[in-house]
């Protein structure tokens, strides 16, 4: 059913919390992500190409680097991309068949593999472009927040989080309830004032992303070439260097 | 957003089909079609047909063909499912008006059916219209003027259709060639109104904005995740060249419009009428197909801002 579900008393609403500010950009995540997916129900994570010259193929997660310059700071900032888990997802109520699907108990968003007919629509109403066309099966492919790691009572309590966030070096994943105010990443986003992406869209994503922290060290500005020193023995020297860059 | 052939030819098929359809039944209902059986059950059959053939064609551009039965379920919320049943309800809806205009084309059946007929094309029209007006990440198709403009571009081609067919079967163009050339002046100007607005929208995101950075932060893209094209690349990341998309404008208004409205005012004049109402004809589908293909290359899709590419 590709009804948004109503809002239920004392649902969850799991989502990922990610910290640019520690996020060393390493593509673990990703990496760990197509491992575990490409084994999941839904069957394998195709690649198209593998070793010809143009490589691609379906990712449920994606990591970006930028450059960013704020008030004279520059830094490298890295955003691991995957699905947002929106509340208000467009993706779900453009599907024509009832393959994609947000579950009410916890607000993840699904595609059903035996349903889906593989028309492309939700990916085009996607803004974060988190899902992707599986070619090899005809059908959309996108982030479970591994629900079948998470709801796997056989697994030991601590391994039931996303491959993802298992797989992070620098701790900067983190998976809990977002509608519970007491939880963890309830209380990382409050004190390091988690933002929405691109929040006008009004799609109210799950998931949080920590800003960089301020630089509290300048950028110096980019140094003047130096000029060449005057006198008898600079002379010299770069006679010399003439000499031996010949 | 990449133009495939099958959702082109889906669009500019069903809109001509619908487009015929609306005209043969709205023209039984308000009684201003020449009294002619073959003229209207010609047109039916004919927008039936091409209706069909772009229905057919938008399941080539489905991963499961076979599962495209399933899109019938979800018209609560979504507009492909809308535009999937309203298609189908029009097959009985069109055939009841064909067997009432062949027993009485002037019965009050044939002009309630009519009425019927010309209700479902139009309802079809806008189902698929607000497939694509529906999509907030696509500022050029998330806008005002998408609905009307598939509307009027249905009833333009309709009437260019209906010309050729008034002169196939009666000799004249008649009425239908001034309809012609009415609708092209009309859905010329949606056409203009819209690539006006598309000019002068401003992208609906900032590079900052989509990494949740604040506005002043300045963003360079440093490292993509991939260094080939991807799904969402080739899918979303497709963008025509200004310089093409003018061009292509041109030809656009030359072909679907101005030589249609040209061509059928000449065989209004009866200058050649069967000849020129096909060339109209052909124009008008050629620079439809031209116009819809820019349809989709000059819309942007916001998340293609995470590669750099403009939105």
């Amino acid at each position: 059913m590709t009804m948004l579900p109503k809002p239920q008393p004392g649902a969850k609403k799991l989502g990922l919390v990610i910290d640019l500010d520690t996020c060393v950009g390493c593509h673990a995540c990703a990496v760990s992500c197509k491992e575990w997916n490409t084994q999941g129900e839904a069957g394998i994570l195709p690649d198209y190409d593998r070793y010809g010259p143009k490589p691609d193929g379906v990712w449920l997660n994606r990591v970006h680097s930028y450059e960013t310059e704020t008030q004279g700071c520059s830094r490298t900032v890295n955003l691991p991309r995957s699905c947002l888990h929106c509340e208000d997802a467009l993706c779900v109520t453009v599907c024509p068949t009832g393959a994609s699907y947000k579950r009410a108990e916890d607000g993840i968003v699904l595609i059903d593999p035996e349903i889906c007919i593989g028309c492309k629509l939700c990916s085009w109403a996607c803004p974060y472009g988190a899902r992707e066309l599986d070619e090899t099966n005809g059908i959309m492919r996108k982030c479970t927040l591994c629900v079948d790691r998470i709801n796997d009572d056989s697994l030991p309590a601590a391994e039931r989080e996303p491959a993802c966030v298992a797989a992070c070096p620098s701790r900067a994943r983190h998976f809990g309830d977002l509608a519970d105010p007491d939880s963890e990443v309830s209380q990382l986003v409050a004190q390091r004032g988690g933002a929405d992406l691109m929040a006008d869209l009004g799609y109210r994503p799950t998931n949080k992303y920590l800003p960089p922290r301020r630089a509290s060290i300048p950028t110096p500005p980019a140094s003047e070439p130096e000029k060449p020193a005057l006198g008898i023995g600079s002379a010299l020297l770069r006679l010399l260097d003439r000499t031996l860059s010949r | 957003m990449r133009p495939s052939a099958s959702v082109l030819l889906l669009t500019t098929l069903t809109g001509g089909g619908y487009g015929l359809l609306a005209w043969i039944g709205a023209g039984a209902a308000l009684q201003l079609l020449p009294a002619s059986r073959p003229l209207a059950l010609g047109g039916i059959a004919l927008a039936l047909a091409l209706a069909s053939a772009g229905l057919l064609a938008s399941t080539f551009h489905l991963g499961r063909p076979e599962r495209a039965w399933r899109a019938f379920s979800q018209w609560r919320s979504s507009w492909l499912s809308r535009e999937g049943v309203a298609s189908v309800l029009a097959y009985p809806v069109t055939i009841a008006f064909a067997i009432a205009v062949y027993q009485h084309p002037h019965g009050i059946p044939a002009r309630v059916l009519g009425a019927a007929a010309a209700l479902a094309s139009a309802g079809t029209v806008f189902c698929t219209a607000m497939i694509y007006a529906s999509l907030k990440p696509i500022r050029q198709w998330h806008n005002p003027h998408t609905a009307p403009g598939y509307l009027i571009h249905a009833v333009f081609s309709g009437a260019v259709l209906l010309a050729l067919l008034s002169t196939a079967v009666l000799g004249v163009p008649g009425t239908a060639a001034a309809a012609a050339a009415v609708s092209a002046a009309v859905a010329l100007a949606a056409k203009a109104l819209y690539w006006r607005h598309i000019d002068r929208q401003s992208p609906l995101a900032t590079l900052a904005h989509a990494i949740g950075l604040p506005r002043d932060t300045e963003v360079k893209p440093l490292d993509a995740p991939h260094f080939t094209e991807n799904y969402i690349l080739r899918e979303m990341g497709f963008a025509v060249a200004r310089r093409h998309a003018a061009r292509l404008r041109r030809l656009a208004v030359a072909l679907a419009f101005a030589l249609p409205a040209a061509l059928s005012i000449l065989a209004g004049l009866r200058v050649m009428p069967l000849a020129l109402t096909s060339a109209a004809a052909a124009c008008a589908l050629l620079g439809l197909l031209t116009e819809r293909w820019l349809f989709f290359a000059e819309a942007t899709h916001v998340s293609a801002l995470y590669y750099g590419r403009p939105v």
